[in-house]
């Protein structure tokens, strides 16, 4: 059926969503210092984005309004603007974040210095914005970014110890280096839950015109497409565990961590990381400018679409540009990748409540979702991510100030 | 005759033009009060100017000397209330065309000045 | 703004108090009618009832409280009056 072609649209906004900079670093980081202790993190992680994924889908296809869009019109300007600039300033450090992983991946295969790329990086990504439209991008993205898969299959030639692989499946306490291990738990969740993933998701959605049909095939592609995303990054701490751990790397530097597929792959695995993390981080780059632009240009009321050639909507082009070369700042003068996407993680789990709270009261509304508003399981899970959204809130800054990784 | 909540169905709206084009946002809603009789509609309003004087009168301020290096001739676009076609869930139709009008100023200067500079573009 | 227009959207919100000085509520709502090419008020909804509706929240049976539009005082836009008092609004159910 024509709509599981959609699940291209769920692959990527997991490739760019779920496994970005941020998860390489923290998945890396989990499994070096804690071997397989934060699987639950992970898992817990993706439980809740794929309810709120679910959730973006289903608002998009039954309202056919995008996030942003439906949050300035249902609550007005004066509250969304707060929530507005914060949420817009963190997923700008996100942008800044995956431009210097794809610069990261290039300095690895070309030992060129990682600034030297962040302009060429950045130009390039906005000309496949510019010249490309939704569909192209959702297509070449998702089927380039199953080259991730390979951190899957150095897990399995690792063959890790599956009592221990499961065990890390229930929560536990860690035995040392308490702060470190909750401020990397802290940074895997937020990695997981972008908002700018919501705005991505329900944007894509409209772009790919969706409607009411739509409802129970979102949910397969929800559910598969942060599977995805979950599984690589599952992949990813027992590949760190394996293969970093032993050595006691704890991945201070992300040099130490491009080190991870070579015991599996010896001859490519050095190349397999740079180019896995080159892709993952383009699909990033490439969602959250879009991100950026869909949710400015909604707030607004401008034109939009990545479908629409750029001569029909000016402004939201010209906010992806100015957006891209901005983000290529922070890398072209110096500043230090895992340090950076650290922050960047920090502050996506400091301001998920801007999102997530205006859009649980969306999904109750029944007015705009009828029958599809939400029923008591999805409002159960919305409010548990609430609750940990404000602990979050909370604790993410400080705790990555005291025990981040670095 | 049909009833409308001004804060819920007509402000913060889509506003779009008569093709359907999207022209921006109902930020502002001018009301007539008239004298004796119930208040009306004067006219909608739309501009950055309007959205900063919502947030705080010094916002609008500091909007208002940005204004200079602003490409519209107008801080705010008012479309009287006459020349509202529909009000639906989903937008506010409005009987004009938006590349004709300053919603669209920045619009059509950025695809002039930028976006026709692309090489590439045809 | 001049005597007789006031800016809607800077009304939002705002306390009105009747002529006694009591508080009454936050405008959180104004329905209107269309008539012709007009648009014409014809109530302020006050109080938290009137927010959650229109957020799309069903208020638990808490009613908006409703001022016709004859009973507001907008001279001064900042600070709205009732012509009547708090305890003489039709159907005040406080």
């Amino acid at each position: 059926m024509k709509k599981w072609l959609q699940l291209g649209l769920g692959i990527l906004t997991a490739v760019g969503g779920f496994f970005d900079m941020g998860a390489m670093a923290t998945s890396a980081q989990a499994g070096a210092n804690f071997r397989f202790q934060l699987l639950w993190a992970v898992a817990v992680a993706t439980l809740m984005v794929v309810f709120l994924v679910e959730m973006s889908g289903r608002f998009a296809a039954v309202s056919n309004k995008a996030l942003p869009d439906a949050i300035r019109e249902h609550f007005g300007f004066t509250f969304w603007v707060v929530p507005f600039l914060v949420l817009s300033l963190s997923t700008f450090l996100v942008l800044a974040t995956e431009i210097g992983g794809i610069c990261f991946a290039l300095h690895l295969v070309t030992g060129l210095p990682t600034p030297l790329m962040a302009l060429p990086v950045a130009v390039l990504t906005w000309l496949f914005l510019w010249r490309s439209t939704f569909s192209t991008i959702e297509n070449s993205t998702s089927l380039l970014g199953l080259i991730t898969l390979a951190f899957v299959v150095a897990a399995f030639r690792h063959h890790p110890p599956a009592h221990e692989v499961l065990q890390g499946f229930v929560p536990s306490l860690p035995g040392e280096d308490p702060l470190k291990y909750w401020a990397i738990a802290v940074s895997i969740v937020g990695a997981v839950l972008s908002p700018y993933l919501f705005y991505f998701y329900s944007s894509g959605a409209v772009e790919d015109h969706w409607d009411e049909s739509y409802v129970g095939v979102n949910r397969g592609i929800a559910a598969i497409g942060m599977g995805f995303g979950s599984v690589i990054s599952l992949a990813g701490i027992v590949v760190a565990a394996m293969a970093l751990a032993p050595r006691g790397i704890q991945v201070d530097d992300y040099h130490q961590a491009a080190l991870m597929l070579t015991d599996a792959f010896p001859f490519w695995g050095f190349l397999l990381f740079a180019v896995s993390m080159g892709i993952a981080c383009l699909g990033a780059a490439l969602e959250v400018a879009l991100a950026m632009a869909y949710s400015l240009a909604q707030t607004f009321g401008w034109n939009w679409g990545e479908n629409l050639d750029p001569r029909e909507d000016a402004r939201f082009s010209t906010v992806y540009t100015v957006v891209l070369l901005l983000a290529a700042l922070p890398i072209l003068f110096g500043v230090d990748p895992l340090k950076l996407t650290i922050l960047a993680m920090a502050s996506e789990a400091a301001v998920l409540p801007f999102v997530a709270l205006p859009f649980v009261l969306l999904m109750n509304d029944r007015k705009l979702l009828k029958e599809h508003a939400n029923g008591w399981i999805s409002n159960t899970v919305a409010g548990i991510v609430l609750l940990v959204a404000l602990v979050l809130t909370a604790v993410s800054i400080p705790l990555a100030l005291l025990g981040g990784g670095g | 005759m049909k009833k409308l909540d001004l804060a819920r169905d007509v402000l913060d709206k889509l506003v779009v033009d008569k093709g359907g084009t999207k022209m921006g946002r109902v930020d502002g809603l001018v009301l007539d009060l008239q004298g004796g009789g119930p208040p009306r509609v004067e006219v909608i309003e739309m501009g950055f100017v309007v959205l900063a004087r919502r947030v705080h009168p010094r916002v609008e301020r500091w909007v208002e000397r940005l204004r200079r290096w602003s490409v519209r001739k107008t801080a705010r676009q008012r479309v009287p209330w006459a020349k509202v076609k529909e009000v639906t869930p989903y937008h506010v139709q409005v009987d004009l065309e938006a590349l004709k009008t300053p919603a669209f100023d920045w619009e059509r200067w950025l695809r002039d000045h930028f976006v026709a500079k692309v090489p590439g573009e045809d | 703004m001049g005597g007789d227009k006031v800016r809607f959207e800077l009304l939002l919100g705002k306390k009105v108090r009747d002529p006694e000085g009591v508080r009454v509520g936050r405008i959180l709502s104004v329905t209107a009618e269309i008539e012709g090419e007009d648009c014409v008020v014809r109530e302020y909804h006050l109080g938290t009832a009137a927010l959650l509706a229109r957020l799309g929240i069903s208020p638990f049976g808490r009613q908006p409280l409703r001022v016709p539009w004859d009973l507001m005082d907008l001279s001064d836009p900042e600070h709205p009056r009732l012509r009547c008092l708090a305890a003489e609004l039709p159907g005040k159910t406080r």
